[in-house]
């Protein structure tokens, strides 16, 4: 019988949110094989949800607690902490002696490191970054971002080949488990250090202090993007932040790897994943990691130059303009109607 | 040493993929560390898989102090998968032999993220994806880099060399060519392969493109009309009733 494989995310020696996400997937998977399954040769596969560790066993049973879901727990005494040559040659080597038809792996710092890899190891197709599951009568077609998530790309793997998938985080919805048929746990052991020798040596994890409690506390955040333009513009998203209560400040990814900004303002999958009340994006494009930081803003207001730019997708409110010009345009009628007002009320004030 | 850059074009504009201009510029930063602190001399060559005009971020590399580069013509139309790109690549990053093997962490355009380590895969060379940092160490043929992960996470590796790294953007801010490369970027010889001429790594296709599509919208984004102060406006009193300003 094929299987659908699902490599757990552990890291630090807790089961990663995108995991749930990943056996969603492969459930979107098998429906398609159930949907199928009175057609002539069709077979229905298997799920199991594979996790690597050097103690797989709590985790495993948290993992069948949560999903009715074979688990494997690969019992890796070497893995104190993840490296790809370890993943790609323990794994590759208990893949091997299965037989699945499905491989999925989370797009994050560490399936996007070991998934090209494992699927070389496996005479695999690869594709990475995928964010919808299709079918179609010749089998399952993936959809994945391109051009700056400017368009999506649709891919079909020759079905008979096993594919090796990466799943974008937050793309599928984890799922209310049924638990009518608990699956059962298996441990297996695999040690890496009789199957190769050690080329990567990991030293540490180490986490960047990011005083980032501002940007999580905010009401308001107001983030800076590339349609800037000068570094010197930044000062007028600070206006702008300052003219709304309960505000602070964000910026994209690319700004701070330019060093206009510190990282603690970096909204984004590397930096802070927010979700304010309003989000206001100043001249963002909106790049896959940016959106993943801030797609679950109450409300996304975007200023941009050009229609086209991902960020629109992604917003309640959509201001096709110059957003230097804009943010000037704005502070300049608040200031208006601000003393305008303020100078209602000092006439008024006279005349009580 | 030996450092090999795995460079592509990009966009209408042509340019050198972003992320490969950071590997680039990491690799050069290699070469004149290694030269002033351990009197090491460094090469640092470039290669790109691509049509003929992407001759352009040869002569840019060239532009910016690489040593030699090569190029594999390719005649392609359409979607090439990784696997084809790094199979391509490793015919002239398997010859004379490479300590350091460096690219962007994903093309501009594609995305996808696979060539480099890919190519580690299919020159057996271990491989680290998202590099932030990098240390030579002198003696020891290793080198320490720094992984990004997410939420402000860093993963902090010692590699044996030779190795394939892929660099993330952050890492370094890539140099303009100078102007007495540039005089010279011209007349350097470009060592041009045909694609079609490499023994065929990967011959059956794995994944077939089937096109593109607009993607879909998450919310249903209200476009604001009229003049620049129109807009400005609608926001204001938008914000107003959330009571905001």
């Amino acid at each position: 019988m094929k299987q659908i494989l699902v490599i757990a995310e552990i890291f630090e020696g807790e089961i990663r949110q995108v995991t749930w996400e990943l056996a969603a997937a492969a459930l979107e998977i098998q429906a398609v094989f159930l949907k199928n399954q009175h057609s002539p040769g069709s077979q229905i596969p298997k799920i199991q949800i594979i996790v690597p560790s050097d103690n797989p066993k709590p985790l495993t049973e948290e993992i069948l607690k949560e999903t009715g879901i074979d688990v494997i727990g690969v019992l890796i005494p070497e893995l104190t902490t993840y490296t790809s040559e370890i993943y790609i040659t323990c794994l590759g080597k208990l893949m091997r002696k299965m037989n699945p038809s499905h491989i999925l792996a989370a797009h994050t710092s560490q399936g996007r490191d070991f998934a090209p890899g494992l699927s070389l190891e496996l005479d695999a197709a690869s594709i990475s970054g995928v964010n919808c599951i299709g079918s179609h009568e010749n089998g399952l077609i993936y959809t994945r971002s391109v051009f700056e998530n400017k368009k999506d790309m649709l891919i079909r793997p020759d079905p008979e080949r096993l594919v090796v998938l990466t799943l974008i985080p937050g793309a599928f919805k984890p799922k209310i488990y049924k638990n009518e048929n608990p699956g059962k746990v298996d441990i297996r052991s695999i040690s890496f250090e009789t199957a190769a020798e050690r080329r990567i040596h990991s030293l540490k994890i180490t986490k960047r202090s990011c005083e980032n409690q501002a940007l999580k506390g905010a009401k308001v955040v107001v983030a800076a993007g590339r349609g800037l333009e000068e570094k010197e513009n930044l000062s007028l998203v600070f206006k702008f932040a300052k003219a709304l209560s309960s505000s602070a400040v964000g910026a994209s990814r690319p700004l701070v790897d330019m060093n206009w900004i510190g990282y603690e303002h970096q909204v984004g999958i590397t930096g802070a994943i927010i979700a304010p009340e309003i989000y206001i994006a100043c001249g963002i494009s909106g790049s896959s990691q940016h959106i993943a930081g801030m797609e679950n803003s109450k409300w996304v207001i975007s200023i941009n130059k050009n229609p086209s730019a991902p960020i629109f997708r992604y917003s309640d409110i959509c201001i096709i303009e110059d957003v230097n010009e804009f943010i000037h345009a704005f502070l300049k009628l608040a200031d208006t109607i601000d003393s305008g007002r303020s100078s209602y009320n000092k006439r008024r004030d006279k005349n009580d | 040493m030996k450092i090999l850059v795995c460079i592509k074009q990009v966009g209408d504009s042509g340019d050198m993929n972003r992320f490969d201009a950071h590997a680039l510029e990491e690799a050069l930063l290699i070469k004149e560390q290694s030269s002033v602190e351990i009197s090491k001399p460094v090469l640092v060559d470039v290669v790109t898989a691509g049509p003929p005009k992407a001759e352009k971020i040869i002569r840019r590399a060239f532009g910016m102090g690489a040593d030699n580069g090569y190029h594999i013509v390719t005649e392609d139309f359409g979607y090439v998968s990784s696997l084809v790109t790094a199979s391509r690549l490793s015919s002239v990053a398997k010859k004379p032999s490479y300590d350091l093997i460096l690219a962007g962490i994903m093309s501009e355009d594609m995305m996808a993220g696979q060539t480099g380590p890919m190519l580690a895969g299919i020159l057996g060379l271990p491989c680290a994806t998202g590099v932030m940092k990098t240390i030579l160490f002198s003696g020891d043929n290793a080198i320490k880099v720094e992984r990004e992960m997410e939420n402000g996470y860093r993963d902090c590796l010692v590699i044996n060399l030779p190795s394939v790294l892929t660099i993330q953007a952050g890492i370094n801010t890539p140099r303009y060519p100078c102007l007495s490369n540039m005089l010279t970027a011209n007349q350097k010889q470009i060592q041009c392969l045909a694609a079609a001429d490499l023994s065929p790594g990967e011959t059956r296709t794995r994944e077939v493109c089937l096109g593109m599509e607009e993607p879909g919208k998450k919310r249903a984004g209200r476009l604001l009309k009229g003049s620049l102060s129109d807009k400005a406006e609608q926001l204001f009193f938008l914000l107003r009733e959330k009571d905001l300003i």
